[in-house]
């Protein structure tokens, strides 16, 4: 179900009626988890069984592997829970893949191998349950925190429907202790949550589908090289799109679970007015980049074993969430390319001995809360500025890749950015545009003034009849937008 | 306890929000704009899940946009007793929505198939492949979409303002024609709303106000007179032929499950009549169709009923020669080509 639908505003209703009649807090609990697996149900009902089978088998690997004592076979549970789910995910999202590059390897080797092209339909959200499932299994293993006693608590942890399909990506530690105790949103949580729902959609709706995503698709549609400046709007408008997509679904998903009284991690924090890579990567998508740094840099041995392991490491680290985001090279290189970006900038650090820094975010539980993490606060000076626009230029840069469906048109694209081309094609109206720029400079401004801080605190700062107005403006752009059906960008990854 | 600011903020937006809405709803109303439906993919997803009924009972067609303005379906209704099930796309080829029928071994029914030349024999019509998309998304969709579809027919039956193609921001921005079309881009086709309303049942109309307004009409002129004058080279005689074959390969699957096919050919007048004659001479296009299909045809210039329709804007026909070409149609139909309805003709 895509919160952007009718059926999710009925099904809502339902849900927030049904949690507020005087039923036990079991029984709300048994409706929370039959309500997300509706949700997860009515878009293809057959997957619902995948889901199941996840949950069951890391429940209880999960507890075993806990009181297990003997080390043979805690790493054989181990082995059973990250086969069984990195083996779905291979299987539904790089089966295709994986066969694609081995008939290219065979045949380079000169045999005639041509197997048929698998038609595997992606179940949604699997890249994001099977983290939130591993993460639990490998901190099973590891004695991090306690297994979850009550498999209605663990099956609602992985199926709390706001973050099933598209994060944010929640530990158990963060989202299974609300489960304890009943929990029902107050009035001023109900309207957070109804703000962030409305912030969440106006982006969705309103920005990315109804004003960025039209020049997007029509610039990496075009297959003739194009004008420099259609190429840069394209770019532009795909680098909206995609954070008004993705930030979008996560507000959504915040704003959701606020309104039932549950508190979910933040996931974004106006990422386009990074300062460096590592900004970046504390800012954009922050729950998986934790996950990355608490489930794969970090085991690898992150920056204990000297230079030459933290750069192998990262630039890991970075290959493989390229290839998290979609099973194609131009995501590895996507991917390839942040780690280049963050090998320079750690370079940069070490050269001028400035003070070293997490390159990875960790979610504590303040900024679980919604407290602006401390740490990461830059003065707004002019030079900050401009290393931040430098930020978001080399970022648009590697969208690029992300976004084009092979190399071939990642080039094009590319070179029609930076080179003037006499027989060029132009693809966008004035129109087009001066809606991009405008949205474009407009989310970097706020991004910038909004930086040190998060959202709702900005909202309640504000006097509230220009907050209601606000509020109102967004209410009326998402109902005469009218793009009420179309897909979140992350579903697909 | 005092509101919070968020809690203040909230019931104002919602104030202004239900004032501005229902403001303008008011406005749309007080212009005497009525409701019409989004012809997206969820409206015709809803009605191709109607074509597996028995053959007794419905007919399909499909076409271009002519068909959708020329055919009125509550007269086909009233004089058939049969449901007319509307597939036609505006902009677009027939052919897809054909192969998907002929690929379909479910559909066994009656199927009409309006003949635009233009767009009939393009290798790949303007709208093609959003057909196409409509296609795929009734193969795939979910039951949340076809849930979200019933809330929203509700709203939309009731709310002037939810029409995407007129009233929705990114329709009112790019229907103002606020900026000159930049060069080399394709400017965009610009109808005005009055030239086409669509009804539950997707049929397409004219409004009243259109009807007597030469303007209105010579707007639309413009844009045929610009696709008229676009016209590219003639096909090559391999292309046009794998055009009619592929036509003659889908159609034989369709009778050779039991199914009936007759090709349609809907008015057109003025100077649009004139090119599509010069660019697809009847021997060659229509005459052939009917040849290497086996399928019987109705042109609308070889019945005197039909034959002296005056399109508005050379290319569809006013709401009220759609009820008598209609009318004709079936007339046509039955005493011609050997059609069998559930209401039987009245006695003349």
């Amino acid at each position: 179900m895509l919160f952007n639908s009718y059926t999710f505003i009925v099904f809502f209703i339902v849900v927030l009626i049904l949690h507020n009649l005087p039923f036990s807090w079991k029984t709300k609990k048994i409706n929370l988890l039959l309500a997300s697996y509706i949700f997860y149900a009515v878009w293809n009902p057959p997957f619902i069984l995948l889901l199941w089978l996840s949950t069951i088998v890391d429940y209880f690997v999960g507890k075993a592997l806990y009181k297990q004592e003997n080390k043979y076979k805690k790493k054989l549970f181990l082995v059973v829970s990250l086969i069984g789910n990195l083996g779905m995910l291979c299987f539904f999202k790089y089966g295709g893949f994986i066969l694609e590059n081995f008939t290219h390897l065979v045949n380079a080797l000169g045999a005639n191998f041509h197997p048929a092209k698998p038609n595997i339909i992606l179940p949604a959200g699997i890249s994001f349950y099977t983290f939130t499932t591993l993460c639990y299994t490998i901190d099973m293993y590891k004695k991090e925190s306690k297994p979850v006693e009550s498999l209605l608590d663990f099956s609602l942890f992985v199926t709390f429907f706001p973050h099933l399909v598209a994060g944010p990506i929640v530990r158990p530690p963060q989202l299974v202790p609300q489960f304890a105790t009943p929990r029902k949103a107050n009035a001023q949580q109900l309207t957070q949550g109804l703000f962030l729902l409305s912030l969440g959609l106006f982006m969705k709706v309103f920005l990315a589908d109804g004003m960025l995503s039209g020049p997007a698709n029509t610039v990496f549609g075009a297959e003739d090289p194009l004008k420099t400046i259609d190429a840069w709007a394209g770019v532009l408008a795909f680098s909206g799109q995609i954070f008004f997509d993705f930030a979008g679904y996560s507000s959504c998903a915040i704003g959701a679970a606020l309104c039932l009284g549950f508190v979910l991690p933040q996931n974004f924090l106006f990422p386009y007015a990074a300062i460096g890579f590592t900004d970046f990567w504390r800012r954009w998508h922050i729950t998986l980049s934790s996950w990355l740094r608490d489930y794969l840099y970090i085991p690898l041995g992150g920056n204990r074993h000297g230079t030459f392991k933290t750069y192998r490491n990262l630039m890991i680290t970075m290959l493989l969430g390229g290839l998290w985001h979609g099973a194609n090279w131009t995501f590895v290189v996507w991917g390839a390319l942040h780690g280049l970006y963050l090998w320079f900038e750690k370079a940069y650090r070490d050269m001028r001995k400035v003070k070293a820094v997490n390159i990875f975010p960790e979610i504590n539980k303040k900024m679980v809360e919604g407290a602006f993490p401390v740490e990461m606060g830059h003065p707004k000076s002019l030079s900050n500025f401009l290393l931040a626009m430098g930020t978001f230029f080399l970022v648009n840069v590697t969208w690029v890749f992300f976004r084009s469906p092979n190399f071939g048109a990642a080039w094009q694209m590319l070179h029609s950015m930076f080179v003037q081309i006499p027989k060029s094609t132009a693809v966008l109206s004035y129109l087009e545009i001066i809606e991009v720029s405008t949205i474009m400079l407009a989310l970097v401004i706020a991004h910038w003034l909004m930086r040190n801080t998060m959202v709702l605190k900005v909202a309640e700062k504000m006097p509230w009849w220009l907050l209601g107005l606000v509020w109102s403006g967004m209410l009326i752009l998402i109902a005469l937008s009218q793009n009420a059906s179309s897909s979140f960008i992350y579903f697909q990854f | 306890m005092q509101p919070t600011n968020l809690i203040r903020a909230g019931r104002l937006a919602l104030f202004l929000t239900l004032i501005a809405l229902i403001s303008w709803e008011i406005f749309l109303r007080h212009k005497n704009i009525t409701i019409s439906y989004d012809d997206n993919e969820a409206l015709f997803a809803d009605k191709m899940a109607m074509i597996y009924g028995p053959s007794e009972q419905e007919t399909v067609f499909i076409g271009s946009s002519r068909i959708k303005y020329d055919l009125d379906i509550p007269t086909w209704e009233a004089l058939t007793g049969q449901k007319a099930i509307q597939l036609a796309n505006v902009g677009s080829s027939p052919r897809p929505v054909l192969e998907a029928l002929a690929n379909d071994p479910q559909f066994k029914g009656n199927l009409i198939v309006d003949v635009t030349e233009p767009l009939f024999f393009s290798p790949g019509a303007l709208y093609d492949g959003s057909t196409r998309k409509k296609i795929a998304y009734f193969k795939n969709r979910t039951p949340t979409q076809r849930f979200s579809f019933q809330v929203n027919h509700v709203l939309e039956s009731q709310l002037v303002f939810l029409d995407q193609d007129n009233f929705s921001v990114t329709a009112m921005l790019e229907n103002a024609q606020l900026l000159p079309p930049r060069e080399g881009v394709f400017p965009g086709l610009y109808f005005p709303r009055q030239f086409g309303q669509v009804s539950f049942d997707r049929q397409t109309y004219m409004t009243p106000e259109f009807v007597i307004d030469t303007n209105l009409q010579v707007q639309v002129r413009k844009v045929w007179a610009r696709g008229i004058a676009r016209r590219g080279d003639p096909l090559p005689a391999d292309k046009m032929n794998a055009i009619f074959n592929s036509v003659k390969r889908d159609v034989d699957k369709i009778k050779a499950r039991g199914g009936r096919v007759v090709f349609v050919r809907t008015p057109s007048s003025g100077p649009f009549r004139e090119a599509e004659a010069k660019g697809f001479p009847r021997n060659a296009f229509w005459d052939r169709l009917l040849t290497l299909t086996g399928c019987p045809g109705i042109h609308f210039t070889d019945y005197p009923a039909t034959a002296n329709f005056i399109c508005p804007e050379w290319s569809h026909l006013k709401p009220t020669d759609a009820v008598l070409f209609t009318q004709s149609l079936v007339k046509i139909l039955r005493e011609e080509k050997g059609w069998t309805f559930p209401v039987k003709p009245e006695k003349s």
